[in-house]
């Protein structure tokens, strides 16, 4: 009697996961609230069920690749074109994501078939108005954090960090490995401390007077400055000031959150239908006020906050495709490690 | 050799539990590398290093503190050392990767200290003077002030048997209080601190969360990220022959020390109530100060931080669906240590009534599964399930077993009782150990078969030792992190989980609430159970 109840029991379990709904799921890296909300918003209008497994991307990733053909995503949404890029070589996603109304919303460089950008963001630089001069910046690339005159004086975080190397695959990409692995040492010899924390406590290390530049995306300083970090936060970001790299050449190095449509996909017109409402101004305007990222679409502009304190009118990157950010993914690794990049 | 229903099924458990933990090693045997081997002979070295670094500053604090304040409490009375004596093991209530948040939030720039500094002294820098714990150092703080209760607890217990006139002999001897702790006391006492210890080890070797926060690589971060990242299997392979080596030797050491510890525990007879010797003035002070220090670090500090950024930042608390999480964690930890309780009593009497070698073996065997660090064997049991299904399932043409398996309550309490199986069946056969044979004899006597022997004399005689498992089990899982994170379904968060993700977004604050009610619901398992945990009277 016993074990038929423990049966019963177990088999109930996962019954439930059986049952056909008109749904889409998503394999969710990014886990902002203003994402849940619009996913809340996408299921009310529609009436499609948006069941999330939250994880983190490298986990995601590898579920998504165990399950093979019988996975059930349909979408994998994560915070780097560099993820897209490395699920698409190793195979895992399909073609799809082709509809007019995502092609007229992404630019082409922020978009393959298979993933697309829903958010933009820009890796750039802070400095400390009080201890770096005009004249130190101008002209300031990316190329130049490398310059011996940043001696002790630049925080960045560690060679593992996606944004990171997203970063150094572009340079490999615009200059090649070589230049890139010189690149490289130079960085670490200018570092003021070995990488710790995230993007956030590199700005915090120069308002707190540990670095005088800091590389960090775009948000990181919105956020703060929002004061949903607290009242000392907000005031250490006004110590800090933003710097876009690269306006006299190709740009500021541009990356995106994406979302990209998995290979045997059981919801497939469900998970199209949910990128191109992330796309929609609406879901943009929620996006570019709540995580402070820059809108994918034109016509929507970003959070006051991002536009008085970051501005606006600088040149991004559009030459350099967000695809070969995976592509150059493992020799930008190879890079860091052989420069000694903690 | 007799084959019944005992036989079978208890080598049916030990079977199933030691299948996955032989693919993990075996998977290690495949040869896919991509990867530059330079890299990973530098990486290598790190790990490695790092490792070792970890383990032994994590086992030198954990020994101090718990060998250090059990002395304490067991030995003498000092202001509040009653209180202490099960306040010291709330500790456990705290994961090391909620103490790692709790060290970033409270010393990082602009953080708790600032503030507090900010408030008594006025606007001012105080950030460069503010210590930084992060990094290696972070990660050792994290995990000694969470475990040290493994050493406490044991530690506590095999002071508490030590026979009083064991401690007269020193007196007698003219020994100072601190060489009769050197000499008498603590020798005695090894095996069980070594026990404590090496259970210290084998978390700290399989520990996700906090080493993970700092981004610390380890032999475990790096098995982690060569399987997921670079798919190379050689380069796992590897790492994880140096993690088995550490294992390894941790385990002979634990199993030896269990032998011995069965001897000196069994000199009950002479057992009086010990005399504590009453402290007073300075040192009663010093003792009151050590106690009172490492229940500040290891629980008040953490639980306060956590208070502080969920008064602080109050929407996150609305924002939290507590009841799902609350009923989702309890929901895992009822169902795991049901089953798992269960399935060890079964294989703990089939082992009792068989008395068979092979059986004894493989269940010997069976519980290696807590030496696997969690995150490896749930990604061990996503490429198994993965092949059994592709080589097996549909070569056969049945369907796909795969969602059966993965992203379901099914398989993550499959993965449970791998990992928590030693819990399980150590803890029961220890209380095993305390019913004499005899009594079996007397019950087969008297005409009862094995089944009434085992549901009406066994299971109550038990009692005690199966709410101990099931106290242990349910806080592993409350705590645990890497397995539910790979495995459970869509839409399920518990407690750790939504504590992990928004920590890992950079979303502290919001951390804090999921972390809070972590701490709250363990706390209460503890307080309401401490009884059993510090095993006061003699059973």
């Amino acid at each position: 009697m016993r074990k038929i109840s423990i049966l019963t029991l177990i088999t109930s379990l996962f019954v439930s996961s059986f049952v056909v709904a008109n749904e889409v799921n998503v394999f969710n890296a990014r886990h902002y609230k203003a994402d849940g909300e619009l996913y809340s918003k996408f299921t009310n209008m529609t009436g499609i069920k948006v069941n999330l497994i939250n994880g983190k991307s490298g986990a995601l990733e590898k579920r998504i690749i165990s399950e093979g053909a019988d996975s059930s995503a349909d979408l994998y949404i994560t915070a780097d074109a560099g993820r897209c890029g490395s699920m698409d070589a190793k195979g895992t996603l399909q073609g799809g994501l082709t509809s007019a109304a995502i092609k007229s919303a992404v630019p082409k460089n922020f978009r393959t078939s298979k993933w697309v950008g829903i958010a933009k963001r820009a890796r750039i630089i802070y400095y400390s108005p009080e201890r770096v001069t005009g004249a130190e910046l101008s002209g300031m690339t990316y190329e130049g954090l490398a310059d011996p005159k940043w001696k002790g004086r630049l925080v960045i975080r560690k060679s593992s960090n996606i944004y990171n190397k997203s970063l150094v695959a572009s340079l490999i990409k615009n200059n090649g490995k070589a230049a890139t692995v010189a690149w490289a040492e130079g960085v670490v010899a200018n570092m003021a401390r070995t990488p710790t924390g995230n993007d956030r406590a590199q700005i915090m290390a120069v308002a707190a007077g540990e670095a005088d530049i800091a590389v960090a995306n775009t948000y990181y300083l919105a956020l703060m400055l929002s004061g949903k970090k607290g009242p000392e936060q907000q005031a250490a970001a006004k110590k800090v000031k933003a710097f876009f790299p690269n306006q006299n050449d190709r740009g500021t190095h541009m990356n995106v959150s994406c979302a990209a449509l998995v290979k045997g996909a059981p919801n497939k017109a469900n998970a199209i239908k949910l990128v191109e409402f992330l796309l929609t101004p609406e879901s943009q305007e929620h996006f570019t006020n709540n995580t402070f990222e820059f809108p994918m679409i034109d016509g929507v502009s970003p959070s006051p906050l991002v536009v008085n304190n970051l501005g606006l009118d600088f040149k991004q990157d559009m030459k350099t495709k967000l695809a070969s950010y995976g592509k150059n993914q493992a020799a930008a690794v190879e890079v860091m490690t052989a420069a000694g990049w903690k | 050799m007799r084959i019944n229903f005992w036989y079978i099924s208890s080598f049916l458990i030990s079977f199933f539990v030691i299948i996955p933990i032989l693919t993990v090693f075996s998977s290690f045997f495949e040869n896919t590398s991509n990867y530059y081997q330079v890299l990973k002979d530098t990486f290598l070295l790190e790990y490695v290093l790092n490792s070792l670094i970890l383990l032994l500053s994590v086992l030198i604090l954990t020994f101090l503190i718990g060998t250090g304040s059990a002395y304490l409490v067991s030995f003498f009375e000092f202001p509040f050392s009653n209180f202490f004596k099960w306040a010291l093991i709330l500790s456990f209530a705290v994961p090391p990767y909620i103490y790692a948040y709790s060290l970033t939030a409270f010393f990082e720039n602009y953080g708790t200290a600032y503030t507090i500094l900010k408030n008594l002294f006025g606007e001012a820098n105080y950030n460069q003077s503010i210590p930084k714990f992060d990094g290696l150092f972070g990660v050792i703080l994290s995990i000694s002030f969470s475990l040290y209760a493994y050493v406490y607890i044991l530690a506590r217990a095999s002071f508490l048997y030590q026979p009083q006139n064991l401690i007269d002999l020193g007196k007698n001897l003219g020994f100072t209080k601190l060489k009769t702790l050197y000499s008498i006391i603590l020798p005695a006492a090894r095996p069980a601190i070594v026990a404590g210890l090496s259970l210290v080890a084998m978390e700290t070797l399989a520990e996700f969360g906090a080493v993970d926060f700092f981004s610390i690589n380890t032999l475990t971060t790096g098995i982690y990220n060569s399987w997921i990242a670079f798919d190379d299997l050689a380069f796992a392979n590897q790492l994880s022959f140096f993690l088995l080596l550490f294992i390894f030797a941790l385990f002979i050491l634990e199993n030896l020390s269990r032998k011995k510890a069965r001897y000196h525990m069994d000199s009950r007879g002479g057992f009086k109530q010990k005399r504590k010797i009453k402290l007073s003035g300075g040192k009663s002070f010093m003792a009151f100060m050590f106690c009172f220090l490492i229940f500040f670090l290891s629980f008040l500090f953490p639980l306060s931080q956590m208070m502080y950024w969920t008064i602080k930042f109050p929407e996150n608390l609305f924002d939290l669906q507590i009841m799902t999480l609350l009923t989702n964690t309890l929901y895992l930890v009822v169902l795991s240590s049901l089953v798992l309780i269960i399935f060890a009593l079964i294989s703990n009497y089939g082992n009792r009534v068989t008395k068979n070698k092979t059986l004894n073996i493989l269940s010997t065997l069976s519980i290696s599964g807590y030496a696997i660090p969690g995150v490896i064997l749930a990604v061990a049991f996503i490429t198994f399930i993965a092949w059994f299904d592709e080589s097996v399932i549909k070569t056969y043409g049945f369907l796909s077993i795969k969602k059966v398996f993965i992203g379901s309550i099914l398989g993550l309490v499959i993965v449970y009782f791998i990992r928590f199986y030693s819990l399980a069946f150590n803890g029961i056969k220890s209380g095993y150990e305390k019913i004499n044979i005899s009594v079996d004899e007397s019950s087969y006597l008297l005409g009862y078969s094995k089944r009434k022997t085992f549901m009406n004399i066994h299971i109550p005689f038990l009692r005690n030792s199966l709410l101990f498992v099931f106290i242990l089990i349910s806080l592993e899982i409350i705590r645990e992190l890497p397995i539910t994170l790979i495995l459970r379904p869509f839409n399920f968060e518990t407690f750790a989980t939504t504590a992990y993700i928004s920590a890992s977004e950079d979303l502290l604050e919001a951390a804090a609430v999921p972390s809070l009610f972590l701490i709250l619901i363990a706390t209460s398992f503890i307080i309401v159970t401490s009884k059993y945990i510090l095993r006061d009277k003699n059973e």
